[in-house]
């Protein structure tokens, strides 16, 4: 059983280490005897039905969001929403997470859509939240935290249509007010994390490739794999965290 | 000189003695910071006592190797320049490196000012020292949780050298499509350098590439071939942009192995052929920039050269060290673009090379690390011998080495920096090489380690 990750605008969106979360996934495939592909997907590129079992993004600058919130409002922001309803497992990071919601609305100048995977809403924030992060998490598994690196100045309030990836206990995360961090639906989870996310988090990462296999029809159990450099560079980033605040 | 700065300075040299004799670190930021926050003018004042102005060396990778080199060629040259040597490259940096150069009366022994400054700190630093010449050798994404974007940070530093003085003369990398953009309209004389050659391009970009799209209409560029990251002979198809052309070229490039690279320099009335002592294609970039500066500022080519020929590695970028009949290579790498460099460097030559990476995630390293995600480990895919992980984040630099499929056996976590390198050390046989790649603050531990053992000198000696 193959699955099949659609890697939407890998030149225009991957600007903190996004190369990380693929590469984790991929190889976590692989290490399972399990096949994957990752396919980029660029301005113009369509989205066929089922064609993709998981879909990610990175962020971006300013000006190459501009670019990648009009070629998702025309060739490929409703399929994407379509498939993720019916399945398919997605990872959304800064930039990419504010474009699942339902707009980013900057200090000047028109609001830019979202695609309407998450209820949520973006407006831009004087302040720039940087930083190490710790969520506590249900998603989080085993582990029961989330780390990771935050640098944005957007702020992002969730509607009722989704559920916070996390409650964050270090650092600050959606919006600085209300102690939540990322975004919930079904098989996909939108975050402010990147540091990258998913080396360090291999739960999140087993989370996707779950979702996006359920989407092919298997419900079997992922073979355990030896994280132990992966959760000690979790706890050494839980300690840095707390520290560094 | 006013009462007020000699004041600052008196109490700044004491400060900067009482810090080298605590050994707290050179002394080198200090009794600067002390200053500024006593007189607000103490730089711009001090700067008007230099007969022969100032010159600011900014980009992402190489400005301390660049302004080094330059130091030594106007050393050579009889301009005495009063550098800020030591990478403390924030304006700190600079308001100490005067008051280091100066006697109490505010007399400074050299002649011209040589400031190395960060990019988010160009701006200031402009405006303080009012320039005669200014350097951009390249931009990067480097710890953007302090710099902010990189379109942004170019338009900034853009912005900044259009305030200079008409009689300024700005150098620039051609083959950085950012860089070169700052160059565009500009009023003052404009002096382009680059690698006019394909012998080391290739045909796909690094991850590390930052700059793939056209500073002025935002399409993508395109590529002939690449050099380093997004370096290389670009053009955009939209709007016709391309790279400038340069006039001060490297039209011939051998580089051999890890000693460094031979090169044949086209520049304005001549041609020349020098041997660079450092390895790696960036440190041809840094050559080229502290070339078409000295040129710029009259120094004849046979200086030049001598200047280059005679280089000793700034402290720390690259540096040559035995211990126990051992060779110790430690090359320091701050970001994806130069860490792939030193990669690049590492996969030379012949035999599996031991390393030791160390990851430190403190303010001057720059306290988010996803970077190292960026950086093409892939490439030394059965070129590593054993592999010691360092540093405050060792962990996650393991975990890179992991994901890369590097080799777990030989992988070893030791986050404690000295007993890093002593592990390291007991892993090569005698006349084999140790190389050792830290970030900014793991190579100061790792030197005051070294220092401890009496292999190097301390760094305000150097
Ligand atoms: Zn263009």
């Amino acid at each position: 059983m193959r699955i099949k990750i659609g890697y939407l605008y890998p030149d225009l969106m991957n600007i903190y280490g996004d190369h990380g979360n693929i590469l984790t996934l991929v190889r976590r495939c692989e290490w399972r005897g399990i096949p994957v592909e990752v396919v980029a997907l660029n301005i113009g590129d369509p989205i066929a039905h089922g064609e993709y079992d998981m879909f990610f993004m990175g962020g971006g600058q300013d000006r190459e969001q501009v670019m990648v919130c009009r070629d998702l409002q025309e060739t490929k922001g409703d399929d994407i929403k379509r498939e993720i309803d019916e399945g398919a497992a997605a990872l959304a990071i800064c930039g990419g997470y504010q474009l699942f919601g339902k707009f980013y609305r900057p200090f000047e100048g028109d609001e830019l859509p979202g695609i309407n995977v998450f209820d949520a809403h973006t407006v831009a924030g004087k302040k720039r939240c940087i930083g190490n992060v710790v969520a506590k998490s249900a998603l989080g598994g085993k582990q029961g935290t989330v780390v990771g690196f935050e640098n944005h100045s957007g702020k992002t309030y969730l509607g009722d249509g989704c559920a916070p990836l996390g409650t964050v206990t270090v650092g600050y995360g959606n919006n600085a007010e209300d102690k939540t961090e990322g975004a919930i639906y079904r098989g996909a989870i939108g975050t402010y994390l990147h540091g990258s996310l998913l080396p360090k988090n291999p739960s999140i990462a087993d989370f996707l490739i779950e979702k996006a296999l359920g989407r092919r029809g298997s419900d079997l159990p992922l073979a355990s794999l030896d994280d132990s450099l992966e959760l000690a560079a979790h706890a050494a980033a839980l300690k840095r965290a707390v520290r560094t605040h | 000189m006013r009462t007020g700065n000699r004041l600052v300075l008196a109490l700044g040299k004491g400060i900067g003695f009482t810090s080298r004799f605590l050994k707290a670190g050179g002394g080198s930021t200090l009794p600067g910071r002390t200053a500024r926050r006593m007189s607000p003018s103490f730089v711009p004042n001090m700067v008007k006592e230099l007969p022969l102005g100032s010159v600011l060396v900014t980009g992402t990778n190489g400005k301390t190797t660049t302004a080094t080199l330059l130091a030594s060629i106007l050393d050579r040259a009889g301009m005495t320049p009063v550098h800020n040597r030591t990478g403390a490259n924030l304006l700190a940096g600079i308001a100490s490196a005067l008051i280091r150069e100066s006697d109490l009366g505010g007399h400074l022994a050299g002649r011209m000012g040589l400031f190395e400054v960060d990019e988010a700190a160009f701006p200031a630093a402009v405006e303080e020292t009012s320039p005669r010449l200014v350097v951009v050798n390249n931009l990067f994404r480097d710890q953007l949780d302090r710099y902010g974007e990189l379109d942004t940070l170019a338009s900034r530093m853009k912005e900044a050298v259009r305030t200079l003085d008409p009689q300024s003369v700005v150098v620039l990398n051609a083959d950085d499509p950012l860089v070169a953009s700052i160059g565009r309209d500009l009023p003052h004389e404009v002096i382009y350098y680059g690698i006019d050659t394909d012998r080391y391009g290739s045909e796909s970009m690094q991850h590390a590439a930052d700059s793939k799209h056209c500073a002025e209409c935002g399409s993508r560029l395109t590529y002939e071939y690449y050099l380093f990251g997004h370096m290389g002979r670009y053009s955009c198809p939209s709007c016709g942009t391309s790279r400038p052309g340069s006039q001060v070229s490297a039209v011939e490039l051998e580089m051999v192995e890890l000693e460094g690279t031979r090169c044949t320099v086209k520049y304005p009335g001549g041609e020349v052929t020098l041997f660079i002592p450092l390895p790696g294609l960036y440190n041809v970039y840094n050559v080229l920039a502290a070339m078409s500066c000295a040129l710029a500022l009259g120094v004849d080519i046979e200086t030049v050269k001598e200047g280059i020929e005679g280089f000793k590695a700034a402290f720390g970028r690259v540096e040559r060290v035995e211990a126990d009949g051992r060779n110790i290579l430690m090359i320091l790498a701050k970001n994806p673009a130069g860490f792939n460099e030193v990669i690049r460097t590492l996969t030379g030559g012949t035999g599996r090379k031991n390393v030791v990476l160390a990851l430190n995630d403190n303010i001057a390293d720059g306290r988010d690390v996803s970077w190292i995600w960026d950086v093409d480990f892939e490439m030394l895919r059965d070129r590593l011998g054993r592999v010691v992980c360092s540093g405050i984040r060792a962990a996650d630099m393991a975990l890179r080495v992991k994901y890369a499929e590097l080799g777990e056996d030989s992988l070893t976590v030791e986050p404690n920096l000295e007993k890093a390198l002593q592990e390291g050390l007991a892993m090569v046989e005698q006349g084999e090489t140790l190389f050792v790649v830290p970030t900014y603050t793991a190579m100061l531990t790792l030197r005051g380690s070294m220092v401890k053992k009496g292999l190097v000198a301390p760094y305000w000696e150097g």
